[in-house]
């Protein structure tokens, strides 16, 4: 306790009478530090979570229903969407009906028979166009035409990558076809059932399910693919903000609801790849922090051990007074913590009063996601004191070697 | 009584061929209240008898008891605890924690014994006052003279009640005015019963020691008494 005390008198009073230039660069130093831990792998798992929230927003929602165990559609649909008045956690729905066909471009201008036919075996989707805009805000990713209008028929939206221009861009990934602009003329075949849709728009998202798919009215769908059950095969709903997707859950299943469809919150539905891959940049991002933190307890180590050493005889007279050495060692130990904490207040004061804002208005765009800033407060505070325990230690050593010498020794500067 | 008490005393440098003797089986002895002043050219073992007596040292052999405890055989913990609680020093110059002001400076060794942080200022204020810097409590070191320096020293040094006061060579950085200011605190910190051992190579500041050791090539050579 006494040590403690002086200790603490050394080490405060070593720090106010510093030079402020001097303990502003260690601290920004240690801000840095603290920085590269948290936003590097931040940013790492932001693009993964840019895609996960774009699935989520654009594709998912927040809960799915899709087919119960052994059965190939969702049973008793549209008593289902009957009773979703009656839940009123339900911000939007979308019902959606999924199956593959072939479409086929150009075949009006095909003259010559031996020639390859420009065919792609595509998804489609059979969506209700307003209700599918109102969950998932599709008419956005329509990046050339128009989005479907639900009193049309005969009309198709296309996803970016069926095109061929596509292949140029990602490589030949894909059936594609040749289709350039809204407007032309497309036959879907399913079976020996084919039909003719113009192309209403081009669309193209983050979200691969977005793009790898084509969407026509359901009515359309139905007759097309003679789902006259009018069962879907993905039903997904957007929780309103306050609402918990899990409670939401929870009411469904009470209701009985799991018995005709098979009831996943996003969390549970998303693919198992997108945790996968967090949990991979975590560890590389927590990876590459190290080596900032290895270089910060250099650094501590090498501020310390000079300051120390610039001060041995006094620590010399200090201990030949009679103070004892671990109030000594407690002093520069202060010091440290006192770097550690200022940068890392420092950090996080610029990460969540700053960067995450930033980055969440100004989005980092790669090709499969608009990535940002992820810090959880739980994470931040693990790295944080990861960062303050090594500098503690990293201050300690130096301090403790050079206390350790012999007090007159010390005194008089001999070695 | 003897507070001091140290027999065959000896103090070797380095290792094999290279083995400086310097203290070469030395008794003394210091009794209570004492102002003994230990004289010698540069060189003849004076400051280093003084950190074999200040337990600041270790001797190569040889016993020294101070207040009835054979520092020799302390640890090191140990011995620093116990220069802590008995003995007071004055280094030539002046030792002070440059980050500390005055008061703190003097309060260091206070609130190492345990002492409460408004006793410790209390008491530091009052050494202050007694060397003549009244009103210095929040000068840093740097903001004071050498003079002034070494009097906050020497309140550093009385301000715990030591039972031995260690001087070495306190005038050494000083101008004469200074240095004679400094002496006569001491002579005054001594006429009020503090045992003082000075170590010196001027003659004029031992006029107010009780006794002067001279020594000389690692032996005592000759004692005056004053």
């Amino acid at each position: 306790m006494r040590s403690l005390r002086i200790g603490l008198l050394l080490g405060l009073r070593q720090i106010q009478r510093a030079s402020i230039w001097t303990t502003a660069l260690i601290i920004f130093v240690m801000m840095l530090t603290f920085l590269n831990l948290v936003v590097v792998s931040g940013v790492l798992v932001g693009l993964i979570t840019g895609a996960e929230r774009a699935v989520r927003n654009e594709s998912l929602g927040d809960i799915i229903l899709s087919e119960p165990t052994g059965e190939k559609t969702i049973i008793e649909t549209n008593s289902i969407v009957s009773s979703f008045a009656s839940y009123p956690e339900i911000d939007s729905y979308s019902i959606r009906y999924k199956s593959n066909a072939v479409l086929e471009a150009n075949y009006k201008e095909r003259r010559n028979l031996n020639t390859e036919r420009d065919i792609a075996t595509v998804n489609v989707t059979g969506i209700d166009p307003a209700l599918e805009d109102n969950m998932s805000h599709i008419s956005d990713d329509v990046v050339r035409g128009e989005y479907l209008d639900p009193n049309e028929e005969g009309y198709i939206l296309i996803g970016y990558y069926y095109l061929e221009e596509s292949a140029d861009k990602f490589g030949d990934v894909f059936d594609t076809l040749g289709i350039k602009n809204p407007g032309e003329t497309v036959r879907l075949t399913v079976g020996d059932i084919s039909k003719e849709f113009v192309v209403k728009g081009i669309i193209e998202s983050k979200v691969d399910d977005v793009s790898l798919n084509t969407y026509i009215p359901e009515r359309e769908f139905r007759r097309l693919f003679g789902r006259i059950d009018q069962n879907a095969d993905q039903r997904v709903i957007r929780v309103k903000s306050g609402y918990s997707e899990d409670d939401l859950k929870k009411a469904f299943v009470t209701n009985g609801l799991n018995a005709y469809a098979k009831i996943q919150t996003f969390e549970e539905g998303k693919p198992k790849f997108i945790t996968d891959i967090k949990a991979t940049m975590n560890l590389l991002g927590t990876f590459i922090g190290s080596i900032g933190l290895v270089v910060a307890s250099i650094t501590i180590f090498i501020i310390i051990f000079i300051n120390a050493l610039s001060r041995r005889r006094h620590i010399g007279i200090l201990k030949g007074i009679g103070i004892e050495r671990q109030a000594i060692e407690i002093a520069y130990v202060i010091q440290a913590a006192f770097y550690a904490l200022a940068g890392s207040a420092l950090g996080a004061l610029l990460i969540y009063g700053f960067l995450i804002g930033y980055f969440e208005r100004n989005p980092i765009a790669f090709p499969f996601s608009d990535g940002v800033l992820v810090a959880p407060a739980n994470e931040t505070l693990l790295r944080f004191i990861v960062l303050f325990i090594t500098t503690l230690v990293a201050g300690f050593i130096p301090a403790w070697m050079i206390v350790r010498q012999n007090t007159l020794n010390a005194i008089l500067g001999r070695k | 009584m003897n507070i001091i008490e140290a027999t065959n005393i000896h103090r070797t440098f380095g290792k094999g061929a290279v083995v400086t003797h310097v203290l070469k089986g030395i008794d003394i002895s210091v009794k209570a209240g004492e102002y003994v002043a230990i004289m010698g050219k540069s060189g003849a073992g004076k400051s280093t008898l003084m950190y074999q007596l200040s337990a600041l040292d270790e001797p190569t052999e040889g016993d020294i008891f101070i207040d009835g405890e054979n520092v020799v055989e302390l640890s090191e913990r140990e011995r620093t605890e116990f220069r802590l609680n008995t003995l007071g020093y004055i280094f030539q110059d002046y030792a002070l924690v440059p980050d500390l002001s005055a008061r703190e400076n003097v309060m260091m060794p206070l609130l190492m014994r345990g002492m409460n942080w408004a006793k410790a200022e209390q008491a530091a204020d009052r050494a202050i006052d007694s060397v003549g810097l009244i009103g210095k409590y929040h000068n840093l070191p740097a903001e004071l003279s050498g003079g002034e320096q070494q009097r906050v020293a020497i309140a550093r040094a009385v301000a715990s009640e030591p039972k031995i006061l260690f001087a070495d060579e306190p005038t050494a950085n000083l101008d004469s005015i200074s240095g004679k200011q400094v002496i006569d605190l001491i002579g005054e910190i001594h006429k009020r019963g503090q045992t003082i051992v000075m170590v010196t190579h001027e003659e004029e500041y031992t006029a107010d020691a009780d006794r002067i050791i001279y020594m000389e090539d690692g032996k005592i050579v000759n004692e005056k008494k004053n």
